[in-house]
């Protein structure tokens, strides 16, 4: 009864020490979060404002998204709208065109891995440098982000070393310590940053009222990728646009100190138009989907997220299999949910990577019901056709035995008798409970005979 | 008050002394129990795997067995919260499969026409101690050191316990309990509300990360020196008493129930 | 644009049941006795430097005394005497790159989290992140409690541009090692300056 989660999952965890490793960096994460949220009273209310907030916004965004394209507009944003991946990508290449672009920096952005925008660039000769070190450091190691906060959290220093080495970054060979490959790093992309014909931003948020898009960083590099080139591009889904700063107070506060512990990113930034000697400000808002999800009367509560991360951070069973073992691009709770939403005949198999101990819904700082929705999830796979083939017929198994009490006791009565199987059949791979425990000893007598000689 | 006692499948059939020390301390504590027979499953495992809609027979039976009583009280926190927070929905005829369109689902469910009241007055037996009776008299003898496991289920859907992910007043029924028994030493592990990593079909499913879970959850209990690992469930303890065994690990399990009655 | 009204009819017909905003009136904001102190204290947390600057001290002196290898100082501020560069008259904005100091000016401050809110009062915003260190004169008086405060008095002006920063530039990318100075400011210094 394996999925591509489970099988990855069990690859992950041979190497016990990187596991360990794994395992104890996101719980320090959680726990980092944890301080924050006991340091503020007001915590649980915030949550459920935010939460409150959001519910308003996402049912009233076609209201907020007008607003707001009006009001950047005006400020002298070039906006643009994109129904999918394939436009947004098109319409960024086209900007780039027209622009003459050759290379371009971004700061981070989810959004843009959603779409596939870099090798979409790269095919058509446009040179994209990642910028957040985290997403730079996969990018030269041709690695996907396995988180989306942290998305070289899974290499450590002497990975990051060795690929600087080979790149050219560093200079000093051998030497592997993170301030120094962080200097490099600094030096390299400063002049990335310098000679870079274009600057791409996600955003955090947009604002209607005004028309800002807000960016949140602790490294400044969406703040570089704006100052020196000509052009700014701005990407950003349409969920991501509340209604007014009264609303970014509540979410500014909480976005950092629920994703990483921190009280506030370094920066938060406000960009309304291109800067004095730069060209133009572009801002493009993607549906992708979105437009469809809030339609989905299960699930449209996924729309909610600010990618804050902490849901992957608190979930038991990502801080033990990693963000690659998940089969969508997001891993761990709200990315179960978001790759159902994308494709759920591709990534079912994440559905089961779930105890539902619900830990990640009691951190999730807009209380999204994560937990919840992947219990809804499983009980729809059966009609998406995606429901796992065994558990179908032992559930069918268990309802048979379940729905006839006598049929039960008679059951009861001889499991016993499974004392008595032979370990080399109950270890064997048709017995999946016996892989990681001692069965347990079925007493001669169960409740239901015992407590009849109790009252006799 | 009319207690029916629920005793969910696996507790029969694999920890039925569970069972008799629930029935014990109820009967202890003065208070009429009932046990209606022919009790099979909760459906708990089959709707968490995906087929909540076998689940419905499962809970007209129960609504049918356990009419008339005050409270139902099972020793188990996963069953009660399954039957407590479920069956209303599944007994009004929303599954996920059968939301009719324009209604949006949400957690707590409003309907017309069906009554469902008992499966509201389903209790885990902790929290029926603690919140109904509230026993405040001594109970049981247990001159150990226990290491308190605070089953998921608990935690986050029946509140037995202040999550360790907000911001509230800390508080723990389960460990109010204990501390009425003579001569316990109750102590909580690390991430003293962390996932054992059984979660029903997930054990059978995600064997590598269940048991990776099972085992740092266990490691967890017995760095805390204790003799004994104590909780509200017993898929838990089962769990983590098969993954203790299998890898060497050297504690007893207990459930809570056990503990409270226990020299009674 | 097709793809707009295209997207929002899309979306407004998709919308099933529709939430009210919430009343944000009654936040318990947390508030400090003394919101200076808790400013100082976070701006050291998170790896910045305060100077409490007397009344009639002379910041140029202050700032040369701070960095004395300092060749380049970025300035467009008039009490700033020691520049030897100008964001407002610079040609690009990469010929500010190599600037040991950036001097700029910060409105006013949070004491929950250290920020400091700076609107763009320069042509070339990369001032504020491209120079490898960065002074920012903040007026004493002028700390709010929190975020919520803040943003009630955020004030742009024709540049379009502002930003909070909380000390300096930071990324524990490599092996969760906390290390200052990303790719913008590796040390910041406030100057709390008198009314």
């Amino acid at each position: 009864m394996s999925t591509q989660h489970s099988k990855a999952a069990k690859e992950f965890l041979k190497n016990q020490k990187y596991a360990k490793w794994h395992d104890a960096t996101f719980w320090a994460v959680r726990s980092k979060r944890d301080n924050m949220a006991q340091g503020l009273d007001e915590w649980e209310q915030l949550r459920e404002k935010a939460s409150a907030i959001k519910r308003h916004t996402i049912t009233h965004l076609d209201e907020y998204l007008d607003q707001f394209s009006t009001a950047a507009e005006k400020n002298g944003c070039i906006v643009h709208w994109a129904k999918d991946a394939q436009e947004f990508n098109e319409i960024v290449y086209g900007i780039l065109k027209n622009h003459d672009v050759k290379k371009m920096v971004k700061s981070k952005s989810m959004l843009t891995e959603e779409c596939e925008m870099n090798p979409y660039l790269e095919s058509k000769g446009i040179e994209v440098v990642e910028t957040d070190l985290g997403e730079r450091i996969i990018q030269l190691k041709g690695q996907k982000p396995s988180h989306i906060v942290m998305p070289a959290i899974h290499l450590n220093h002497d990975d990051v070393g060795e690929l600087f080495e080979e790149k050219g970054i560093s200079k000093e060979k051998g030497n592997h310590d993170p301030t120094y490959l962080t200097y490099m790093a600094r030096l390299s992309l400063r002049n990335e940053f310098l000679t870079a014909d274009a600057g791409m931003t996600g955003a955090n948020f947009g604002i209607a009222e005004t028309g800002d898009i807000v960016v949140c960083t602790n490294e400044g590099n969406a703040d570089m990728s704006t100052s020196c080139p000509k052009l700014h591009i701005a990407a950003i889904g349409l969920e991501k646009v509340i209604p007014n700063y009264e609303c970014l107070a509540v979410f500014q506060r909480m976005l950092c100190r629920a994703g990483t512990g921190q009280p506030t990113t370094t920066y938060t930034s406000h960009f309304r138009k291109a800067r004095p000697t730069a060209h133009e400000m572009h801002i493009i808002l993607v549906d992708n989907g979105r437009s469809e999800w809030i339609g989905n009367p299960e699930h449209w509560e996924v729309l909610k997220c600010i990618r804050c991360g902490s849901c992957m951070n608190t979930c038991p069973v990502y801080r033990r299999s990693g963000g690659y073992s998940y089969s969508y691009f997001i891993p761990g709770p709200v990315g179960i949910n978001l790759g159902m939403l994308r494709d759920e005949q591709q990534h079912s198999g994440n559905v089961s990577a779930c105890t539902l101990c619900l830990s990640c819904q009691t951190v999730c700082p807009v209380k999204i019901d994560l937990g919840d929705q992947i219990y809804k999830w499983r009980q729809q796979l059966d009609e998406f056709g995606t429901a796992n083939p065994e558990k179908k017929l032992m559930c069918n198994g268990m309802s048979m035995l379940y729905g006839s009490p006598a049929l039960y006791k008679m059951a009861t009565a001889v499991s016993p008798l499974a004392n008595i199987i032979p370990p080399f059949i109950l270890n064997s791979g048709l017995n999946p409970w016996a892989e990681g425990h001692e069965m347990m000893k079925f007493p001669k007598k169960p409740f239901h005979t015992i407590i009849k000689e109790l009252k006799d | 008050m009319k207690i029916g006692l629920f005793i969910p499948c696996y507790v029969d059939a694999v920890y039925p002394e569970v069972g008799v020390a629930t029935y014990k301390l109820l009967r202890h504590l003065g208070l009429d129990v009932e046990y209606p027979e022919n009790q099979t499953c909760c459906g708990q495992p089959m709707a968490n795997a995906g087929f909540e809609s076998q689940a419905i027979p499962l809970a007209q039976k129960f609504e049918a067995k356990f009419k008339g009583y005050d409270y139902i009280v099972a020793p188990s926190v996963s069953c009660t919260a399954f039957v407590r927070l479920n069956y209303p929905r599944l007994l009004g005829g929303k599954t996920a499969q059968h939301t009719e369109e324009g209604h949006v689902c949400e957690t707590e469910h409003t309907h017309e026409g069906h009554v469902c009241e008992t499966a509201k007055k389903a209790m885990d037996v902790v929290e029926f101690l603690h919140d109904v009776v509230k026993v405040k008299q001594r109970l049981g003898t247990f001159p150990h050191k226990v290491s308190l496991h605070n089953s998921c289920h608990g935690v986050r859907e029946l509140g037995l316990s202040s999550p360790s992910e907000m911001h509230v007043d800390k508080f723990n029924k389960i460990k109010d309990l204990l501390q009425l028994v003579d001569g316990i030493n109750v102590v909580e592990p690390e991430r003293p509300d962390e996932c054992c990593g059984f979660g029903g079909m997930f054990s059978i499913e995600e064997t590598a990360i269940s048991a990776q879970m099972g085992r740092d959850k266990v490691e967890r209990h017995i760095a805390t020196g204790a003799e004994y690992i104590t909780g509200p469930d017993c898929s838990c303890l089962m769990h983590m008493a098969g993954v203790a065994k299998k890898q060497g690990l050297n504690i007893q399990f207990k459930h809570v129930v056990e503990i409270l009655a226990a020299g009674l | 644009m097709a793809s707009k009204e295209d997207i929002l009819k899309k979306y407004r017909a998709n919308v099933r049941q529709q939430f009210d905003m919430p009343d944000l009136s009654d936040i318990k904001a947390t508030t400090y006795p003394e919101p200076l102190v808790q400013f100082v204290k976070m701006s050291e947390m998170v790896g910045g430097q305060v100077i409490e600057v007397d009344p009639g001290r002379d910041i140029n002196t202050l700032i040369k005394g701070l960095y004395p290898d300092a060749k380049e100082i970025a300035s467009n501020l008039p009490e700033v005497t020691i520049a030897t560069r100008n964001p407002d008259t610079v040609g690009r904005a990469r010929d500010l790159n190599g600037t040991d100091v950036g001097i700029i000016r910060g409105m006013f401050g949070v004491a929950e989290n250290g920020c400091i809110w700076i609107p763009q009062q320069m042509k070339e915003k990369a001032v504020c992140f491209i120079s490898e260190n960065l002074v920012i004169l903040l007026p004493k008086s002028q700390i709010v409690n929190n975020m919520h405060e803040a943003y009630k008095r955020i004030e742009f002006n024709d540049y379009g541009y502002g930003t909070f920063i909380s000390g300096p530039s930071k990324t524990a990318d490599i092996a969760q090692v906390l290390v200052m100075g990303a790719q913008a400011a590796r040390s910041v210094t406030i100057l709390l300056m008198p009314e």
